[in-house]
């Protein structure tokens, strides 16, 4: 008798097991799309930021610009008179 | 033997069994998370290193930018002297009490409007043109009649 009862705590124990496997199974494969999507995202803004490097350029635009005002100003400043 | 230790054997392997089917699935599920996460620790690299530098340039090219806008608002205040506020404010609507803060100046913000007749006057007078017929007084003018400029106030 003292074993049947092991038996049935032995399959209640079982069923318990397999649904908590189960949970994490099915837990970790949501983290693995997760990832896999996160992976996806990090490479498209990866590649959005190729453009990244033009701000060098950019700023050495924005040098001759202010140089060519700096020029401007001064010639300005020999043309007309002061307030 | 007993059928019910059979049973209690078959039910441990059973146990055992459904225990290495899931934990062999979960290695699988870890294996390819692990996998994901290094492909995104590439791209995640990546992106800080693109963007590192960006700080430092944005910083040089608003130095720049500074240096030029105080350049030529103390080009604009010497040659324009008490209507730079006023000029400042008719092209940039707003702009003229924050360019009185900068430059430390105090007073009032007279809109100067489309035209600007002095400055008209002086170009016509170094171009050699004759003066326009019917030029509005300028600003500083009307207020040198009333005694007080705005911006002395």
């Amino acid at each position: 008798m003292i074993l049947w009862i092991v038996a049935l705590v032995l399959v209640l124990a079982a069923l318990l097991l397999v649904y908590l496997l189960k949970g994490i199974v099915d837990a970790a494969r949501t983290i693995e799309h997760r990832v896999e999507a996160i992976a996806g995202v990090a490479a498209a803004g990866s590649k959005d930021l190729d453009a990244v490097i033009e701000l060098v350029a950019t700023q050495s635009y924005i040098g001759q610009v202010v140089d060519g005002l700096a020029n401007y100003g001064g010639s300005l400043n020999a043309a007309l008179p002061d307030a | 033997m007993e059928p019910a230790v059979l049973v209690i054997i078959v039910l441990i392997a059973l146990i055992v069994g459904a225990l290495a089917l899931y934990l062999g699935m979960t290695i699988r599920a870890l294996l390819k998370i692990n996998q994901g996460l290094g492909v995104a620790l590439v791209s995640v690299g990546e992106i800080a290193s693109k963007t590192a530098p960006v700080n430092g340039v944005l910083d040089a090219i608003n130095a720049t930018l500074l240096a030029g806008r105080n350049l030529l608002e103390g080009l604009f205040l010497q040659k324009a002297g008490p209507d730079a506020a006023g000029l400042v404010e008719s092209a940039f609507p707003g702009e003229g009490a924050r360019f009185l803060a900068r430059v430390g100046r105090r007073g009032e913000v007279v809109h100067i409007g489309e035209t600007y007749p002095r400055g008209e006057a002086i170009l016509n007078s170094l171009l050699g043109a004759p003066p326009p017929s019917a030029a509005p007084p300028a600003p500083v003018a009307r207020m040198s009649a009333l005694g007080t400029r705005p911006w002395e106030r």
